[in-house]
């Protein structure tokens, strides 16, 4: 039994904990040697708590054999991004400015998760303060991609994503601004969702870009997902664009039954310019769900041609705000990549940035007419497959394409609606694996995750993982 | 070309910002692609938009 736990999900090992089969402490110790054996190949975690997380584990299973178990998340060794706060420990943010830096104070999302029971094996690397999407760190080194090591595993949270998939974290969680979290779940076969503005608490997280950062949930399957957001959603007092909703039960929404599903598809913009194969693989996706039951319908959203411009000019300035002074004190402290970004961020005028809020409240009116006759819609996460470590160009049907441009083109509308978007895999480009996007109206998460569900029974990974799980 | 260069480094170091000159190009570069991406906004009718700085899902005006 124990050689296969690093394989399991959190939907199947939490059964096992709870009826007492397995024990946390076995399953941190099988987790903690899985991370030894595939760290030196992959560069995921920034830190690994061995110590704290043995002795959370024996509190957990001593909890459990005395019959408090607290829910699906109890147990469960999971490391999580560098930028949130876990109180007493170093938050590096994977900068080199930062890197003795210890938060006396929890973020909301590591509070809520310690209250679930969960057992914390670690910080995991990211880019350098979340700005960029390769997680190739000048301080710390590259993460890389377990399906492919000389690809990138996508960023922001390119740890977590690595982590989720080299089985050396059973889950975690990320951190999105522009895609942060959707494009590493897609570069790596994992479910990665970017829930509503407002509502999972950003408390403790460090700001990339206030208006537009989300912390979501990086996992192994859809219901796995569907339980940490159970477990960090809710009202936060302490972060004043926490949205006061009533908490769901995201998993007992789960039947994958699509059957009446609309699923709205935008040809001129979301499948504008996209890799061939990927394409393919996506509009396979949704067909799987119109075998189903489900019904497609085309939809116009007008304003995206401005999404980009918008998203760049928000982000580029927020982000350039939140580093100002260390930029004019210490530029040589940052990484030249993100250097060049909190440059560039000073450059739109005030002018610029409130054009940019003012394409974002009509992108909002635009995709809420589209909610208006569809129930989500659905796209490629990204428009090109992971490229390899250290290019700035990836191909494009052919085409050397930059990689910044295009690899937030299809996430980043939905932080500037503030919209939820998931991202599940749907198939493989060669070796690596894809993801296809599901977007929907605000708090419709259920529906999302039902949807995601429902496309993930039809096996898309077609159980094949990645080559460096095998231990001699 | 040259001269764009030097303006935008003029800019930065007017707010106390020192470039490597070999960001110029990048910088020169990116700020023109993004000039780009803005297109033709004046043409579109965001005139009666309010603006979305306070991110509210789902619309500004929730009930």
């Amino acid at each position: 039994m124990s050689k296969n736990l690093i394989d399991l999900a959190v939907e199947e090992l939490a059964p096992l904990l709870e009826n007492k089969s397995i024990s946390p402490v076995e399953l941190t110790k099988e987790v903690l040697a899985h991370a030894d054996h595939t760290e030196p190949q992959i560069n995921a975690y920034m830190d690994i708590y061995r110590e704290d997380a043995e002795k959370s584990a024996k509190e957990a299973e001593k909890e459990i054999l005395n019959g408090k178990y607290r829910g699906m998340y109890h147990g469960i060794p999971m490391a999580l991004k560098d930028n949130l706060y876990f109180k007493d420990k170093v938050t590096t943010m994977s900068s080199k400015i930062h890197k003795d830096f210890v938060s006396n104070y929890d973020a909301t999302v590591v509070a809520k998760l310690r209250e679930a029971g969960a057992v914390f094996t670690g910080k995991l690397s990211m880019h350098e303060y979340a700005w960029g999407i390769t997680n190739n760190n000048p301080h710390y080194g590259a993460v890389r991609n377990p399906w492919d090591l000389d690809k990138i595993p996508g960023g922001s949270s390119g740890g977590s994503g690595a982590a989720v998939a080299a089985g050396s974290s059973v889950a975690s969680l990320g951190t999105d601004t522009a895609g942060s979290i959707r494009i590493p779940a897609s570069a790596c076969g994992i479910v990665g969702l970017k829930p509503t503005h407002g509502l999972v608490s950003k408390y403790g997280c460090y700001p990339l870009a206030w208006s537009l950062d989300h912390i979501g949930p990086m996992t192994k399957t859809v219901k796995d997902a569907a339980g940490l957001l159970e477990v960090i959603a809710g009202y936060d007092k302490n972060d004043p664009t926490s949205a006061n909703v009533p908490k769901e039960n995201y998993l007992s929404k789960i039947n994958g039954d699509v059957k009446d599903l609309v699923i709205g598809v935008n040809e001129d913009f979301f499948f504008n310019e996209v890799d061939s194969d990927i394409d393919k693989l996506v509009r396979a996706g949704i067909q799987s769900l119109v075998d189903q039951g489900a019904k497609v319908e085309t939809v116009k959203i007008p304003t995206l041609q401005y999404a980009e411009w918008a998203e760049l000019v928000t982000s580029l300035s927020e982000a350039s705000a939140i580093h100002d002074t260390d930029l004019k004190k210490r530029p040589e402290d940052f990484g030249d990549d993100i250097r060049m970004l909190f440059e560039l961020g000073q450059l739109p005028s005030a002018v610029d940035y409130l054009q940019a809020q003012q394409v974002r409240r009509q992108l909002k009116q635009d995709f809420q007419k589209a909610f208006d006759k569809v129930d989500v819609l659905i796209s490629p996460t990204l428009p090109v497959a992971p490229n390899t470590i250290g290019e700035d160009f990836v191909d494009l049907n052919g085409k050397q394409v930059d990689l910044i441009d295009n690899i937030i083109r299809f996430t980043g509308p939905a932080n500037l609606t503030g919209i939820p978007g998931l991202s599940v895999p749907c198939g493989f480009k060669g070796n690596l694996p894809i993801g296809l996007q599901i977007m929907g109206p605000a708090f419709s998460e259920a529906l999302l995750l039902n949807t995601g569900y429902a496309l993930e029974q039809t096996k898309p990974l077609q159980g094949r993982k990645p080559n460096l799980l095998v231990r001699a | 070309m040259f001269s764009l260069s030097l303006s935008i480094q003029e800019l930065l170091k007017n707010k106390g910002i020192e470039v490597k000159e070999a960001h110029l190009d990048v910088l020169e570069a990116r700020w023109t692609g993004m000039q780009a991406l803005r297109g033709n906004l004046e043409h579109v009718k965001i005139d009666d938009a309010d603006i979305g700085v306070r991110n509210i899902p789902g619309g500004d005006h929730i009930e």
